[in-house]
């Protein structure tokens, strides 16, 4: 295995010299460094966020993204093309809009479709586009792909206490896990921030399952 | 490696609350482990934004403000994203330059700026908030960072925000958001290296060491070493002396410089490591053991199991090679907390400069040092001292007293002043008994056994002095009896106590200060730091420290709950941890050399104190 992390290696430096009750000695401190951390439950199995993939699958792959942030608009594709050929993984898109207005606008919009069992349609569409978005292309886009943006803004409307409660949980957990940025993955247990490419993903989901 | 957890769905909803917690604690040490490592090869771990787009404000002398962002290899900014404005939020032109058009299908047309850039702020009353935001190419893209500027200071006088707003000249003496500046050559590593470069270090250090050999600390060694080279039948010529106390103290000093790379390669805190209650009180056990072991109770030796194992190298007579080396790096240890201010400099230094080589260098050379008079009893102690005898016997209880003055001195720092005295009598008393205090005089008696009487009932005396005192809530070995005293015009009544404000983060701390008028004081402590347990008992009530420190603002630094924040305002102090006092003056400059790290004396405290006026 390549991630032999500092960490491991100095508790075997420090065990060599006999220096237990050191190392010992500094972990209550480093274990208070997250007071309120999330649960597995909770970032995993967020009853109101939307699953992709297959909802029964063994792993979830949580992804914390959002719609104008290039990397997670590149890797989407690869992303689809792993969870597909898998067949038994979860997808947990999770909206962290960080991009300013379209950017909520964008995921406000898709988790309406998610009332109109239109959630997948929704995001592969926002996903395709290229680049920066504005309000306008954001609606464009979502009537291309065949959806009707009056409605979707009616749905999120009717339920906007659940989804903007949705976003805010989001971003409290990124900060939680204290995420640089998007895109960032949680698969199983791991998280990795930045893009992944296929053999990554792969790697990070026969991980999970052990 | 990674602890890699399954749940199917029947199980997830019967998992329990605290099984959960447990969960979600693995979740975060997998992130730390997979956040600090590159597992598949992909770009690196992503930088903190506020390195990979580091920020420095040039002040102009117009009111203007020139920002600088320094953006590093891989990464680049949006030119759209910069942007600036007031603290009640009104939005600040700013100038920028134009940026490169990232040609990329997923961009679209985006200005981004790859090196370096920067921005023209106009004037501006107030602070400043800046915001601005980018990628690391090929990996993530940050949230949005927005930083504080201080205002600017202006002819017309500004009052009581003037501490917070000292211009900040460099990130790396200051970061942008705060006003400290920190004397850039308190280090003793720095100033030595700037002096005569590497060699100097060396042969400080190495001096260092010498001075250090003559601390209580080190006479634990000497036992310890006189046990290895007699520990088996016959006597040891200079040259196996020689060689084996060599490899003895070779191994300590590898085991000191071992620290210091370790230190730096991990970038865990080990000053904050030997001030837990947990090595204080393990070495402070170790004396107990070394004592008792003096006292005879038993012999201190190197399990048969490791002997045998390690005696493969040398012959069976006077010890082995690698016996010595074992004991010599376990040694090592023990001396932990009589190094602090040297071993904090060697670690500020590798953690300032990331020379860690050099860093580990000078703690080696300091082991060096303190072990040339081990070397020089362990090569010739063996010839000079005759044969054991009674009077051996006499040295190794006097040298077991002293251990247990050392325990109980290090217990001090753990247990309430009152115990610690209580425990001062009880050695005075046993010592007392032992040499014969109470013992019977013949009218023949010699002039020796007198005086040894007479010393032991002095000691018997000043044991009961002390519990009486302890009894009574004293806690000063040499003024027992202060607290019989009724209190005699308390210099300083209750509400002129020492009055620190508490800071458990940066912000924290630059608001403080930005209340201060005039110089101030910042004083790095933690509930688990046992050596500030004693500065808090000794210094702050002294009446010296209290009039020095009159006009000062006290800010304490508090790490108890050693965090995240906690080690950004290590950083922010350019400290390794506590205890540190930082003396700033009233434009929140750090006083040169005025900095003290460890446990110092009150003369050091008024002098630091007196640089700051």
């Amino acid at each position: 295995m390549t991630n032999l992390t500092r960490r491991t290696a100095l508790t075997g430096g420090l065990l060599a010299m006999g220096g237990t009750a050191l190392w010992t000695a500094t972990r209550p401190a480093r274990a208070q460094e997250q007071p309120l951390h999330p649960t597995i439950e909770e970032v995993m199995f967020d009853l109101t966020n939307p699953v992709l993939g297959n909802p029964e699958g063994d792993v979830t792959i949580v992804e914390f993204f959002d719609y104008q942030c290039p990397y997670c608009k590149a890797n989407h594709p690869v992303l689809n093309g792993v969870v597909k050929a898998d067949g038994n993984v979860r997808l947990v898109m999770k909206d962290w809009p960080i991009f300013g207005a379209p950017s909520v606008r964008a995921a406000q919009l898709a988790l309406g479709a998610a009332s109109l069992d239109a959630y997948q349609t929704a995001n592969n569409a926002l996903m395709a586009t290229e680049g920066r978005l504005d309000v306008a292309l954001i609606e464009e886009t979502l009537a291309e792909a065949g959806l009707d943006v009056a409605a979707l803004d009616a749905a999120y409307g009717e339920n906007r206490d659940k989804w903007d409660g949705l976003l805010t949980r989001n971003g409290a957990q990124a900060a939680a896990f204290q995420l640089r940025g998007t895109p960032a993955f949680i698969i199983g247990t791991v998280i990795y921030p930045g893009a992944m490419d296929k053999a990554g993903l792969e790697n990070a989901i026969a991980m999970a399952r052990g | 490696m990674t602890r890699t957890l399954s749940y199917p769905a029947a199980l997830r909803r019967a998992i329990i609350a605290p099984l959960l917690a447990d969960l979600s604690l693995a979740l975060v040490a997998a992130a730390a482990l997979a956040q600090s490592g590159d597992v598949f090869g992909r770009p690196s771990p992503p930088m903190d934004p506020r390195e990979a787009f580091a920020l420095a404000v040039e002040p102009q002398p117009d009111g203007s403000r020139l920002l600088r962002w320094d953006v590093a290899e891989g990464y680049y900014l949006y030119r759209e994203y910069l942007a600036a404005e007031t603290e009640d939020g009104t939005s600040l032109p700013l100038e920028t330059e134009p940026g490169v058009t990232k040609d990329d299908p997923t961009f679209g047309t985006v200005e981004v700026y790859f090196h370096d850039v920067e921005a023209r702020l106009g004037v501006t009353e107030g602070p400043v908030r800046v915001t601005y935001q980018g990628c690391q190419e090929d990996g993530i893209c940050y949230p949005p960072v927005t930083e504080t500027l201080p205002a600017i200071e202006v002819a017309a006088p500004q009052p009581a925000t003037e501490a917070a707003s000292a211009p900040v000249e460099s990130p790396a003496a200051a970061p942008p958001e705060s006003g400290i500046t920190l004397a850039n050559e308190d280090g003793l590593l720095d100033g030595l290296s700037a002096r005569g470069g590497p060699l100097l270090v060396l042969t400080g250090f190495f001096s260092f060491g010498l001075l250090l050999a003559f601390t209580p600390c080190v006479f634990p060694m000497f036992p310890i070493l006189a046990g290895l080279l007699a520990g088996q039948d016959g006597t040891v010529g200079a040259r196996r002396g020689a060689l084996l106390s060599g490899t003895y103290v070779l191994a300590m000093a590898a085991a000191f410089g071992l620290l210091g790379l370790i230190a730096a390669w991990s970038g865990q805190n080990l000053q904050v490591a030997l001030q837990s209650p947990w090595a204080v009180g393990m070495v402070a056990g170790v004396f107990v053991a070394l004592a008792l072991s003096m006292f005879g109770l038993y012999e201190m030796r190197l399990p048969q199991a490791w002997t045998g194992r390690l005696s493969g190298i040398g012959a069976s007579r006077g010890g082995t090679l690698g016996g010595a080396a074992a004991l010599g790096f376990t040694s090592a240890l023990i001396m932990g907390p009589c190094v602090t201010a040297p071993l904090a400099g060697a670690l500020l230094y590798i953690a300032r400069t990331g020379d860690a080589w050099l860093g580990a260098g000078a703690l080696f050379a300091l082991g060096l040092g303190q072990g040339v008079p081990l070397l020089i009893a362990g090569t010739f102690g063996a010839r000079m001292l005759p044969r054991a005898g009674a009077w051996m016997e006499g040295v190794k209880a006097a040298f077991g007293v002293v251990f247990l003055g050392m325990a109980i001195w290090l217990g001090g720092r753990l247990l309430p002043g009152p115990a610690t005295l209580a425990l001062w009598a009880a050695l005075l008393l046993g010592a007392g008994v032992f040499i014969g205090g109470l013992d019977r005089l013949e009218p023949s008696s010699g002039a020796a056994p007198r005086i040894r009487k007479t010393a032991g009932l002095a000691a018997i005396l000043a044991a009961g002095v002390m519990g009486l005192g302890a009894a009574a809530g004293a806690e000063d070995p040499m003024r027992p009896l202060a607290g019989l005293r009724p209190a005699e015009a308390a210099p300083g009544t209750a509400d002129n106590e020492t009055a620190f404000t508490p800071v458990t983060s940066v912000p924290q701390l630059d608001a403080a200060l930005a209340e201060a008028d005039g110089p101030s004081m910042i004083y790095v402590t933690a509930d688990w730091c046992v050596t500030c347990k004693v500065i808090e008992r000794r210094l702050w009530p002294d009446p010296m420290v209290r009039e020095a420190l009159a006009g000062t603002t006290l800010i304490t630094a508090d790490l108890s709950e050693f965090d995240a924040e906690g080690q950004a305002l290590l950083d922010h102090l350019g400290s390794v941890g506590p205890p540190t006092m930082v003396f700033l003056d009233a434009e929140s400059r750090e006083a040169p050399g005025s900095r003290l790290i460890g446990e110092p004396g009150v003369e050091e405290v008024v002098a630091s104190a007196r640089a700051i006026r």
